[in-house]
Order: C-alpha cells, then structure tokens, then sequence
C-alpha cells in the first residue's frame, strides 16, 4: 500500500479513537460523571432533629435533649490543617493531639466534613463560629442531645442511647439506618426507637472549587422524633426510687384497673448520661460491674418467688376444692414429707386458709400442696401469669420459670417427688418468677378477677393507646376463692401476728403478702407484694430486696413508700 | 474547485474558531478584572488571523522555498531569546513580551520546521529532475535532518515544552515516512528513539515523570498532580449526551476544572455541548485535515505535497494529543487545541499554515 495511504488511516483510527473515547465518557460512564460532578460542587449540611422526648404520665418530662455542638473541618481546601487544629485547641482547651487523632479517625474523604470536636458548649461554639471568618473551612453545628433532667430516675425504664452496633446494623438497615446512628439500648428507647428516632435534614448548597458557597440549592426541615407518653407517674416513680436507694432489688407499682405500671425501678441503677458524655473509663465500668447495673430487675431477672407463691396453692386448692373454708391443718412447727422432715418458720397451731395466708404457715401450704399435686399447682400458677413472658413492651423480659413433674422427666431424666411438690408449694426449688409477674399476680384479687397485661407506654407522638393496650382477662375464679384470698391478704397487715402488721400503722388499709426466699448463698431475698387502699385498690406495689433480708424488710420498704405517697396527697 | 478548498476550510476553521471563543467566554466571563476581556482578545487575534490566512492564500508558497533558511533561523533566534527574555507563566519559560502581547515562539517553530523539512526533502537531482531523497544514505536521509530539528526540539524541551518539542518529533517521523527514504532508516530511527526512552526518565523534571505517573493512574494525587486529569474526565462525562448547555455546567463554571480556556477547552466545550456537539466538533476537526490530505495529494510539486501533508499533519497531531488527554487517554502536556484554545500565537500560525495550504491548492491550479 501506498504510504500516504496508511497515513490516512491511521488519521482515520484516531479520530475514531476520539470518538470511542468520547462515547465511554459520555454515554457508558456518563451517570457515573455526572454524579462526581455533582458531588464535586454540592454539600450536604445536615441538621439533626431532635429525638423525642419522653414524658410521664401528667406530661412531666423525664428525658428531653439539649442543644450541644460539634466542630468540623472541611479537608477539601486546606492545606494547613495543623494549625487550625492548634488554634481551635488553644480556645477549646483540648489537646491538639487529641484533634489532630480525632481527625485521623473521623477521616472519610476530603469532600465530607471531619468531625475534630463534639459536644462543646454553647460559648465556646461562639468564640469557634468567630474563627470561622478566618478559617471558611470550619463548620459548626449544632446537634441536639439526650438530657435526662432527673439523672438515674427511671433509668431501666428509659434505656439509653448510643452508636448502633454491628448486630443491630444488619437487622435495621432496611428501615433507613445508618452507620454511626445513634439509637436506643434497653428500655423504651430501644422497644420505640422507631418514633424515637429523629429524620436528618440539611441544606443542599453549591460550591466551588474553593469550598466558597455560591447558592443554596434546596433545603429540608429536619423532623424531631415522636414524643413518646409512658405511664409512669413521675412522683411515684421518685419515692420508689429513693426508697430502694442502696439496696438490690426492684420495685413496681400499678395500676389493678388498668395494667399501667406507675413506678418501675432497680437498683443498682446507672446514668444515661454517660453514654451521651462518651466517656469510656465510665462506659466500660457499668459493662463490667458485677452487680449489672444496665440489668433491668424487675423484668430481666427471676427469682424464688417463696412465700408469695402461696396465693397460687391457695387459689388451686379452693378452686379444685381440695380445701375451703373451714379447712385446718395443726402446724407443730414441721411435717413429715416421706421420710423427710419440712419445718415451718414457726410453730402455728391449727390454721385455716386465712390465718395460714396471714402467719404464713408453711406447714399449711405443703399439705396443701401434696393435696393438690404438682401439676395443678404448675397449671395454677401459669393462669396466674408465672411461668410465661407477659408480653411486656420493654426489651429483654425473662419469662421466669415454673416446674413440673412433666418438665423434670423430659428434660432431667428424673423422677418428681413429694418433697418436690412440698417444695414448689411454698416457692421454693427450681421455681423462678420476676417481680413484674409477683405484681402482676395479685391483681385478680385486687380488681376482682382480672388478669392484666402491663404496660408502660401511654401514648406516641400524642396518639394516645391505652384503649388499645389495656386489656383484661378474666380469670374465671369463683367470687368466693377471690374474697378468701384477698380477705387473707388483707390480714396479713391487720393481724397482729401478720407477717406484714408492720403495714398496720399506716392510715391506708393496705393487703399483701410477704416472702422470705432461701438462695444458696447469702442473704434471702424479700419480697412483698400487694395493693392498697385495701377497699378500693388503687395500686398494686411489689417491692423485691435481692438478699435483702427477710419479708420484713421489704414490708418496711412498703411502709415507707406509702407513707411518702399519703404525705404527697398521691393515693 | 479553487474557491471549493479555499472557503472549506475557512468556514471549518471559523465555525470551530468561533466555538472556541465562545467556550473561552463561558469560563471566564464570570470571573473579575482582566478575565472579563479575554474573549475579546481571542477575538482580536482570531481577525488578524483571518487577516493573515487571506494574505497568505493569495501568496505564493514557492516563495517559502527561497525564505526557507532565513525563516529556520528566525525560529532558532526566537527560541534563544525565550531563554534571555522569555517571561515566565506556570512554570515555564515560554513566552516573549512584545508591545501588548506574549508570542509563543515554539508555535513559530512548528511550523518552521515544517517548511524547513519540505523544503530539504524536495530537492531533485540536477542530472535527471528525480527526487533525492530516493538516494538518500543514512546521513542525509536521517542524521543531518534530524540535526536541523534535533536543535529547535532541544530548545523547545528546555522551556520547558514537553509537548511541542514531541511534535516536532512526530512530524519529523511523518514527513520521513511520506518522502522516499527508505523504511529501514525510518525503522532505526524508531529503534534507536524507543530504546533510550527508560535512560531519558532521568532528564525529565519532576513534575513531568508525576504527570506520567498520574497518566497511568490518576488516583495516585487527586489533589496534586492527578487533579486535572480527573476534573476534566468528570466535565467531560457529566456532559452526557446533550451536554448542559452554553453558560451552565459546574465543572467549568465552578471552576473545578483548571485550565478551562487554555489546554482543557474541550472539557469546558463537552460539558457544555455534551456528546453530541464534541462528536461534531472532532469531525470539523477531520474535515479540515482531510481537505488538506485532499490539496496535499492533488499536488505535484513535492515541495507543496510536503508542505500541505505537514500542515494537515500538525494539526493533526495536536488536536489528537490535546483531546486525548482532555480524555485521559494521553498524558497531560502542555499543548493547546489548535483554534479553540485561548492564546494569540497559536490562532496566528494555525491561520497562518491553513492560508499557506489553501494557497497550495490555489497555486497548483494557476500552473
């Protein structure tokens, strides 16, 4: 071929390269380049709504937010970030280490803003803003965070809050969450973090190729969390919190009408604050005390139920009518079980079914107990609610634990025995129930023969639910076991050798049972259960004192907390 | 057939002159002082140029032959007065001050060359009016021409201007490869050029061996030496098919893009006219290098085919190289867009060589 005809085409395939060039740029990656330009010349400012807040039940808020503030640079242009860094540590009064790390670690790109400082207060974010003239890199914004106004107050019931982690990441992408969202742990803030849950909004502004705003492109209003309104009464909740200050142990209080948990606490407890405050030192002390302090007692954890156990063999033996009213055992201070000897606390003389709920009469209940059999005990006791999760709204419930002869063999490969039976009919042995189901329990004979299912959220974002989550269930008592029993609550305060007479001085009529649990080691738990005014119930308290002592020291821990809520004009 | 070449290539050169001018005008009308005027000045120099190519068409090429030395000296002279005088912009020595204007003497040089190249390899025998070149050994056909464009290239690269001194080579290559010398000495070449390339590195300059390295990957220095490269690629793609139309785009009116009216005006033009228009602008481009393959091949006098295959050539050459590596498909040189490119002595000489080509043909008819 002739030279200048080679030439041709070679002039020919290059141009044809240009073309193919310029057909992968602007139609095969086209989308792709529009998208880097677009993001070479917009910034998206975010703006945090708040989350919302939670309130008791007048309204009262417990848990609200604050205005606090973050520092950020913008990488893109700037070219001498340490020394913007030492400026600001010089008004912040933060190492410049410290920054210049925080920097390193928050990096992204160089087209997002680096987070160098967060939650400073509103004065220093002033003197920053001020810098900023200098400086058109820095950003400060203002971030809305968790306040909790009352500290520790009602804390296991709240939750708290913080960065999303790797588990809860993969569960809830799907519902537009992202990395380093702060959502809710425990209590209502995990359980409703959806209402919660605040919507990011922003500013969509152009720059250019210096970072210079040039125009705002669009703008959209962040949108604060729902409100979320819970049960609790804020007063309430403050005596019971202080009456258990120091103590193990968990105290509810309800409504019998209602199922509206009133006051819901634990101790030990823990700040909320200091998942906000991010400090690690304190952070890694509550994961690591032994005690569990982010362990929510009242719900979380189960125990032997002991004395309060015997409102189930009562309601079994008079509803099975293996026992009524005139039925008497002679307490001699023990009983032979097989071969084995049950002592009671003390020696009670001939009881029926009210002294023996008012004195607590072991001897009583194991007789009738071995009358009934373990089985309806068992079944008794899950009519009652022990046994199952009550579908309660707060996360982690444990559903607590009632055995039978059934569950023994298909599980344990062994036999059950009547020592066994005389053991689960006074609480004790392999039998486990929360304080909520003890609460929970006793309702029936407070409200006459209803079951209810607790709850503690009121109403989201003013939508008020409680027609929705109130709901009873009869439990189809006859009316005489129910006023026998209560009558027998009744006289455990009024009777002078009642285990609860201590109660008896209070201007409130108040019933309940008290429970002494034995555990393998330490002190036994105590527990009280019951609800007052006796006439017309208003609330159903159960106090529970881990190795607290004997059911005394719960009933005192009673007395106190109703004597606080009749100087206050509560009841 | 006279008129047909002549206003060819002028309306082409015109309409992508004009497209240029309004490119240069988008990306800096909006920027103050001294930058508001510069489409003016591209104006102005686009008239003189038109000027130019209507004196040039309507001279005779012939009389080059005889200029020929005086004209290879003014090149050299000019690009030793750059290194004296020659002011400096971006690094670079590459400009002379005059009254009111920079004049970019390696622009001169190019075509200089050209006209020095044609003239050498069109000598004929004296015995039997045949053409030299034929017999040409190595000395002659290779060594002493390569001398003659080996010392204005050198000049050149010093500036430093990486991109134009490699033209001269590439068309020193061309012209080789359309005369008679033989293919073996051209193949030599080659070999003895490519085989020192990997020693050469050494001589580069810092920020030239980074622009090799960012051509291969930009990523390497997205904010460095990687910048424009990406920016460009980015204005070029976000143009998409329509392109974003005159006075709109963020690349170039947001100043992203670097260089925007000089060496990277295609970015700036394909964000603004999208595929579409960039497809029509490159095949103005082809038009106009294939009118003059057309003059060049309709020619009889060697010293015109040389002449008007160098012209088509160079431009050529340079639109190719510009546009790619607008693409990131060349690495990035300094090198503008012939017409379109924002810069007085580049408008000048492109007319100036498409007058002396149209003239080709002119001159070949009245024979």
């Amino acid at each position: 071929m002739e030279r200048k005809r080679i030439l041709n085409l070679i002039i020919i395939l290059i141009f044809a390269a240009l073309l193919a060039g310029l057909f992968n740029l602007d139609i095969l990656q086209g989308k792709k380049f529009r998208k880097q330009s677009d993001s070479n010349c917009i910034r998206l400012i975010s703006q945090l709504g708040a989350r919302g807040n939670i309130l008791d039940r007048n309204g009262e808020i417990i848990v609200d937010n604050k205005l606090f503030y973050d520092v950020m640079i913008l990488p893109q242009e700037l070219d001498h970030i340490d020394l913007v860094l030492s400026k600001i540590s010089r008004i912040l009064g933060v190492g410049a280490e410290e920054l210049k790390a925080a920097f390193k670690r928050n990096f992204i790109s160089i087209s997002v803003p680096v987070t160098v400082a967060s939650n400073i207060e509103l004065k220093k974010a002033i003197v920053i803003e001020e810098y900023k003239a200098e400086e058109p890199s820095i950003i400060v914004r203002s971030k809305p965070l968790r306040h909790y106004p009352y500290g520790t107050l009602g804390c296991h019931v709240i939750g708290y809050v913080n960065e999303i982690d790797r588990w809860r990441l993969t569960k809830l992408e799907d519902y537009g969450y992202k990395t380093k969202d702060i959502v809710g742990f425990g209590g209502v803030e995990e359980k409703y973090d959806y209402y919660l849950r605040q919507e990011e909004g922003g500013l969509s502004v152009e720059v250019n190729h210096r970072g210079k705003f040039m125009r705002v492109l669009g703008f959209q209003a962040p949108k604060n969390g729902k409100d979320i309104q819970l049960t609790l009464d804020l007063k309430i909740q403050k005596i019971a919190e202080e009456a258990l200050l120091g103590r193990k142990g968990s105290i509810i209080l309800m409504d019998p009408q209602s199922g509206e948990i009133l006051a819901l606490t634990n101790y030990p407890n823990f700040n909320p604050a200091v998942f906000v405050n991010e400090s690690p030192a304190l952070i890694t002390k509550l994961f690591n005390n032994p005690d569990a302090p982010l362990i929510n007692r009242a719900i979380g954890s189960s125990y032997p139920p002991a004395s309060i156990f015997k409102i189930v063999d009562s309601s079994a033996g008079l509803e099975l009518n293996k026992i009524n009213l005139s039925t008497t055992f002679l307490c001699k201070g023990s009983t032979m079980v097989g071969s084995r000897r049950f002592a009671c606390w003390d020696t009670h003389g001939p009881e029926n079914i009210s002294q023996a709920i008012a004195h607590s009469c072991d001897v009583f209940f194991y007789k009738t107990g071995l009358l009934l059999g373990a089985q309806n005990i068992h079944d008794y006791a899950l009519k009652l609610g022990l046994g199952r999760s009550l579908g309660f709204e707060l996360p982690y419930e444990t559903s607590g634990f009632i055995p039978s002869p059934l569950w023994r063999k298909i599980n344990k490969f062994q036999g059950w025995f009547d020592g066994d039976t005389a053991n689960l009919s006074i609480g004790q042995g392999e039998c486990l129930v929360t304080p909520l189901q003890a609460a929970n329990m006793i309702a029936p004979f407070a409200n006459g023969g209803y079951l209810l299912s607790p709850y503690i959220v009121k109403a989201v974002g003013g939508l008020d639910l409680s027609a929705k989550k109130k709901k009873l269930t009869a439990i189809n008592f006859k009316k005489s076991t129910i006023d026998t029993i209560s009558k027998g609550l009744r006289r455990v305060v009024s009777d002078t050798a009642g285990t609860g007479n201590v109660l008896s001085s209070l201007p409130i009529a108040v019933a309940g049972k008290t429970g002494t649990a034995q555990v393998s080691r330490g002190a036994t738990h105590a527990w009280f259960v019951g609800f007052f005014p006796f006439d017309k119930p208003k609330f159903i308290i159960c106090v529970f004192l881990e190795n607290g002592g004997p059911g005394h020291a719960a009933a005192v821990t009673v007395k106190k907390i109703i004597e606080s809520m009749n100087n206050q004009g509560l009841i | 057939m006279i008129r047909n070449s002549f206003f060819n290539v002028l309306i082409l050169a015109l309409i992508i002159a004009i497209l240029g001018v309004l490119s240069i005008y988008s990306s800096t009308y909006q920027k103050e002082g001294v930058w508001q005027d510069i489409y003016m000045r591209q104006v102005l120099w686009l008239s003189i140029g038109l000027i130019c190519f209507f004196i040039i068409s309507g001279f005779n090429y012939r009389k080059l032959w005889d200029a020929n030395y005086f004209i290879y000296a003014a090149a050299l002279f000019f690009l030793s007065l750059v290194f004296i005088l020659g002011i400096v912009r971006l690094g670079a020595q590459r400009w002379l001050k005059f009254a009111w204007f920079n004049f970019q003497p390696s622009e001169f040089a190019k075509l200089a060359i050209i006209i020095f190249l044609a003239r050498y390899f069109s000598r004929k025998s004296v015995n039997d009016t045949s053409l030299l070149s034929g017999k040409f050994g190595i000395f002659q056909g290779l060594i002493l021409p390569f001398i003659f464009v080996a010392v204005p290239m050198f000049l050149i690269i010093q500036q430093p201007d990486l991109g134009s001194g490699l033209i001269l080579l590439l068309i020193f290559v061309c012209l080789l490869y359309l005369t008679n010398v033989r293919l073996k000495y051209i193949f030599t070449f080659l070999v003895f050029l490519i085989l020192p390339l990997p020693f050469f590195w050494h001589f580069l300059r810092d920020y030239q061996k980074q622009r090799l390295l960012v051509f291969l990957n930009p990523n390497i220095d997205p904010l460095g030496a990687g910048y424009t490269i990406i920016q460009s690629r980015i204005a070029i793609g976000s143009g998409g098919f329509f392109g974003r139309g005159w006075l709109s785009g963020s690349q170039s009116q947001l100043y992203f893009l670097p260089e925007s009216h000089t060496d990277f005006i295609f970015a700036t033009f394909s964000e603004q006219w999208g595929f579409l228009g960039s497809c029509l602008l490159i095949l103005m481009y082809y038009l106009i290098i294939r009118q003059g393959f057309k003059i060049a091949q309709r020619t009889q006098d060697t010293f015109g085919r040389l002449l008007a295959y160098g012209i088509s050539l160079l431009l050529a050459i340079q639109v190719f190289i510009n546009i790619a590596m607008n693409m990131g498909l060349a690495p990035v040189v300094g090198l503008p867009l012939p017409l379109m490119s924002y810069g007085g002595s580049s408008v000048l000489i492109t007319f100036i060589a498409l007058g002396i080509l149209v003239n080709i043909d002119r001159t070949r008819n009245v024979f």
